[in-house]
């Protein structure tokens, strides 16, 4: 029977290890796996343990914590362009305050614009079950995905809008909406002085038509917009900047680690170092195309060498995501150089040590939004080979700081060509890091949100160049 | 002697300035050359600066196969290589003006597509989306009365300042040179110096090695 045609079935928890394969495991992980079905069915080498629960954040780093990296002449523009700013007020909202990216985002940035003596409030909409499923199907669709919006749907937007709306003061300078969910929080630009601006973080590149015709008067009412990408955006009559989606340098997932640290991370996992190790960190999701990357892989060892690690979450709180990783079990089959890792979200310095210890780090994803975990390995040098679509032809230039890829057959050629090759590979490593200092850091972000700031408060007027 | 030249005062001084830049996203986008070439009266300057000039400080760790943002397009995303290689070598220091800049890249594109109509309607693998820059400047601490001052802030400075100076300059000056070598030519009266430094290759440098390479040439002088 060809490999593909197979049928997937999970071993059984007490079924003999056959690979390779190292799992992380909570507790209550554990707890439920011997009273319960066994959900995700991974074949565990050893045990590794991490907290139950996520641990406490370490404060924010300061602005000065950035200088070596980034250099003192940047740090002291930022604070030069931020002198005109001292003592204005922002308000940001978006819908979560936990979890997300745009919660980790505000989490790092508002410490800073405060530093800064920008006050910046951050303040999160409320809403019952009702509007948050609405939110969620309206999320989908403004990704393309099928959708059937009735009047009643619209109505609880509307009406969990106005209640936070009624609920707010608009008394800011700026007013930073994130994302559809709050958009509707416009209606008070009338009431108020301030100028209010749109960060919009999700792809309207291919929004359902419905959906987006209800948003659009919404949108075209703010005095400016922000997308991650160019290719995000759609035809607006107001201002739409580009903001690229940042990492923060210090934060666990990527400042520099021990050399020992990481080597612990690997034994832990059952990683040999002295051999190639090719990473990819994703969520088990059919779009992050984990099987696809096995099979560039098995087409890449007939001719070198290498240990192929699948790192991520999803498989333990998601039903679709168990079932794809058994797939991806499946699709691994005895290799024992097949590390398959489903990780708790609080894993950050795990994942930072995986990417560390890779050679090549692989997102051979089949749509992707921005694509942070390839900012992510560019900041650490890696030579990053990764689909060619969403926000990741931005970070990856072909050739210059990454391959591109279109299919497995294509993965696996690069993989060859990059193990093989390792000057060229470690010079595209270098490129990437220098691109994600330059354009995908924090700071940069920092500096676009106080230039932007000037420009709606009329602080500045950009010179003419021509 | 080579302590009085680093010491000798220049008539004016030279003030060190940076740059910060926005990138607003234009509404224009095209989908084929056929559409690029279109696009020549409608694209306004700031984006022309953009694409050229503004995205050499945002790629400006690449030495090898970076020119600008049209020639990666028409390489990477329309596949016309013979095209992307002639866009590739505009030179932008060529150029003291954006309409001198925009008629250059578009009389290439145009001559191209005249010999090559299949190219014109060929769609791209990815859009190309025109984008501008808003540009502010940015005073730094740094100023400079004599060549000591002088590099010592410009080993202070960051690359946006000196992408400012010696890039972006022509614009602003709208002559061949950049604000460094001018100064050193009016003010310190070194005009050898200044034309050497003016020579330095930004294409096949860094922004650091241009700084270094300034730094030397100033120092062998002296």
């Amino acid at each position: 029977m060809p490999e593909k045609d197979k049928k997937v079935t999970p071993p059984a928890p007490s079924e003999p290890i056959r690979g390779v394969k190292a799992s992380v495991e909570t507790d209550s992980m554990i707890e439920r796996r011997n009273t319960e079905p066994a959900t995700p069915p991974v074949r565990e080498r050893r045990k590794y343990k991490v907290s139950e629960t996520p641990p406490p954040p370490a404060p924010p780093p300061k602005l000065n914590d950035y200088a070596s990296i980034i250099g003192q002449p940047e740090i002291d523009e930022i604070r030069y362009i931020a002198r005109l700013l001292r003592g204005k007020t922002v308000k940001m909202v978006n819908s979560t305050a936990v979890g997300g990216g745009v919660a980790e985002i505000l989490n790092r940035l508002i410490p800073l614009m405060q530093e800064l003596e920008v006050q910046t409030k951050w303040e999160v909409i409320t809403g019952g079950n009702d509007f948050f499923e609405v939110t969620k199907g309206f999320h989908n669709a403004l990704h393309g995905g099928d959708y059937h919006p009735t009047k009643e749907i619209f109505d609880i937007f509307l009406m969990y809008n106005e209640q936070n709306r009624q609920r707010m003061e608009f008394v800011e300078d700026i007013f930073v909406i994130h994302d559809p969910q709050p958009a509707a929080l416009i209606r008070s630009k009338e009431r108020n002085r301030g100028k209010w601006i749109w960060r919009c973080h999700i792809d309207l590149s291919n929004p359902h038509r419905e959906v987006w015709n209800f948003l659009k008067p919404f949108i075209e009412q703010y005095d400016a917009t922000i997308f991650s990408s160019p290719a995000f955006t759609r035809q607006l009559s107001v201002p739409q900047y580009l903001f690229y989606p940042s990492i923060d340098p210090l934060s666990e997932k990527n400042k520099d680690l021990d050399e020992s640290y990481v080597q612990k991370v690997c034994d832990d996992f059952g990683i040999d170092r002295s051999r190639p190790v090719i990473t990819q960190i994703s969520r088990f999701d059919r779009l992050k195309d984990p099987v696809g990357v096995i099979q560039a892989y098995k087409l890449a060892k007939k001719y070198v060498d290498c240990q192929l690690v699948l790192a991520g979450g999803g498989a333990s709180d998601d039903p679709e995501g168990a079932v794809v990783l058994a797939e991806v079990m499946n699709e691994a089959g005895d290799d024992p150089d097949v590390i398959i890792l489903n990780l708790p979200p609080w894993s950050a310095l795990e994942i930072n040590a995986l990417q560390r210890a890779s050679t090549i780090v692989i997102q051979k994803s089949l749509k992707e939004g921005f694509g942070l975990t390839v900012t992510e390995a560019l900041w650490k040098r890696k030579t990053v080979i990764a689909g060619a679509v969403g926000g990741i032809p931005t970070q990856v230039i072909h050739k210059l700081t990454g391959v591109l890829v279109h299919s497995v057959e294509g993965c696996a050629y690069q993989i060859r060509y990059l193990l093989t090759h390792p000057d060229f590979a470690a010079q595209l490593g270098r490129h990437g890091h220098e691109h994600s200092k330059e354009n995908f850091l924090l700071t940069s972000n920092v500096k676009r949100w106080l230039i932007l700031y000037q420009q709606m408060l009329g602080l500045n007027k950009p010179v003419k160049v021509t | 002697m080579a302590r009085n030249l680093m010491l000798r005062w220049a008539k004016a001084p030279f003030y060190f300035n940076s740059a910060a830049h926005l990138t607003r996203i234009g509404n224009q986008r095209a989908t084929t050359l056929g559409e690029f070439a279109q696009a020549r009266e409608k694209v306004p300057e700031d984006a022309i600066f953009q694409h050229t000039f503004q995205t050499l400080q945002e790629h400006h760790y690449i030495r090898e196969g970076f020119s600008n943002d049209f020639a990666h397009w028409t390489f990477a995303s329309c596949n016309e290589i013979e095209l992307a290689e002639r866009l590739s070598s505009v030179d932008v220091r060529e150029y003291t003006s954006i309409k001198s800049l925009r008629d250059r890249v578009f009389g290439i594109v145009s001559e191209y597509l005249n010999r090559n109509e299949r190219a014109r309607e060929r769609a791209a693998f990815e859009p190309f989306y025109f984008c501008a820059s808003d540009t502010i400047v940015i005073p730094t601490p740094w100023v400079a009365r004599n060549l000591a001052e002088f590099t010592d802030a410009l080993r202070k400075v960051s690359i946006h300042s000196i992408h400012y100076h010696f890039i972006n300059a022509r614009l602003r000056l709208k002559l061949n040179t950049n604000d460094f070598s001018l100064w050193l030519e009016n003010d310190l009266e070194l005009g050898a110096l200044a034309d050497r430094i003016n020579r330095i290759d930004i294409y096949t440098s860094t922004l650091n090695d241009v700084r270094n390479q300034i730094l030397k040439i100033v120092e062998n002088a002296a």
